[in-house]
């Protein structure tokens, strides 16, 4: 089933409404100054986030809008913004909790960092370009790269039903910077058309 | 027509007696693990080991309704520090990976060889190029060692337990390589998931 056919799929099965402008949807969120902790919470806290930290004003998408995810993008970047490895080297997992149910759980992200070559699937290149001793001072091209995790399934976010990704870990250091995490995929806007 | 990756897993649920198993919330998963013990298995010790920091199970079988379809079978080596590494990076081009699948009472897969220079399954995919320091291009490749599975891969049913058997070699000399607590070797299983979706049964 195509991305375009489980929403239509979902939604329906739900009573959202089908009309709408579809088109690619990006949602993304950032954690300022996370530190070392065992638990981020993305999408989550919007507050004194601006709009270039988030495109969200909750934790849900609007009435008339629902979207499906196929791609999952987590970045971090220091107080020098600096890119850094998401979490340093250690072991993550992601958990995606849509409404009360656990839609992704325990997914682990640091194979698909692009420091060790073990990306979940073929496409991804993991081509950072990283010093062998690690002193990003020194090197010519991006030092790092983000996390990018494309899904094998379409996760569907429904109208106004509450989202949340979950990151843990043993005490990863996130740093002072900010870690960002985007969830994209198909998706469908409002669109008054003709009703106004 | 091919199979595709959800037909496969209602078919084995079907032939497993699973009628529950499509009622279940679909989505992507992976398993991983470290033999910290050096005993030659992976996934068979998962509930001694620190969660998300070794592993992301608590026993090395899926509770009622829970599976996972593997499509990608990955080693990685974890050193003391809890780094994830690359094994080439670690072992050297000379050393292979020989493992085995077993689900259940059944190996499933046999013998396959990982190569530290670059699995067979990962051809034209340079995973990572690290560049000496001060020089403008790349002179390290950081090779993938993955086995993509052909066809729509090999489901691992609820309740079933799994692990995987490996050795290292010297592919030169053909001789054992035993790996240390600095060196140990990790392995990970990802595939399409089935989650336990409850729905109005409860």
């Amino acid at each position: 089933m195509s991305q375009i056919g489980k929403l239509g799929y979902v939604d329906s099965k739900l009573g959202a409404p089908t009309s709408g402008q579809q088109t690619t949807r990006i949602l993304f969120n950032t954690i300022e100054a996370p530190g070392t902790t065992s638990s981020l919470s993305f999408f989550k806290n919007f507050q004194g986030l601006t709009n270039g930290q988030t495109n969200l004003t909750q934790n849900k998408l609007d009435s008339m809008e629902s979207m499906v995810i196929k791609t999952i993008w987590l970045t971090q970047i220091d107080s020098s913004n600096v890119l850094q490895s998401f979490g340093g080297f250690s072991q993550q997992t992601l958990s995606i909790i849509v409404g009360n149910q656990t839609v992704v759980k325990n997914l682990p992200i640091h194979f698909n960092q692009g420091i060790n070559g073990q990306a979940f699937d073929r496409l991804h290149e993991n081509a950072a370009v990283n010093s062998d001793d690690n002193v990003s001072a020194t090197d010519t091209l991006q030092t790092r790269m983000p996390i990018e995790i494309r899904l094998l399934t379409d996760i569907v976010i429904p109208p106004q039903v509450a989202f949340e990704v979950r990151i843990e870990s043993n005490a990863a250091a996130y740093g002072t910077g900010a870690v960002v995490c985007a969830l994209s995929g198909y998706g469908k806007i409002f669109s008054a058309g003709n009703t106004f | 027509m091919a199979l595709s990756a959800q037909d496969k897993i209602l078919y084995v649920a079907n032939k497993l007696g699973l009628s529950s198993l499509n009622l279940m919330q679909g989505s992507t998963g992976a398993v991983y693990d470290v033999d910290t013990d050096i005993s030659g298995q992976i996934f068979t010790s998962a509930s001694r080991h620190q969660n998300p920091g070794t592993t992301n199970i608590t026993e090395n079988q899926f509770e009622v309704n829970e599976a996972l379809l593997v499509e990608n079978i990955a080693f990685y080596v974890k050193n003391a520090q809890g780094q994830t590494l690359n094994f080439q990076a670690v072992y050297g081009s000379e050393a292979v990976i020989v493992f085995d699948l077993v689900i259940g009472n059944k190996r499933v897969m046999k013998d396959t060889p990982v190569f530290a220079a670059g699995s067979p399954y990962t051809f034209a995919n340079a995973a990572q190029i690290a560049v000496t320091v001060g020089e403008s291009i790349g002179t390290v490749f950081r090779p993938r060692h993955q086995v993509f599975m052909e066809g729509a891969g090999i489901l691992i049913p609820p309740q079933v337990q799994w692990y995987v058997d490996y050795r290292v070699f010297n592919v030169v000399t053909g001789a054992t390589i035993t790996p240390t607590d600095a060196t140990a070797i990790g392995c990970y299983l990802f595939g399409t998931r089935v989650l336990l979706n409850f729905n109005t049964s409860i």
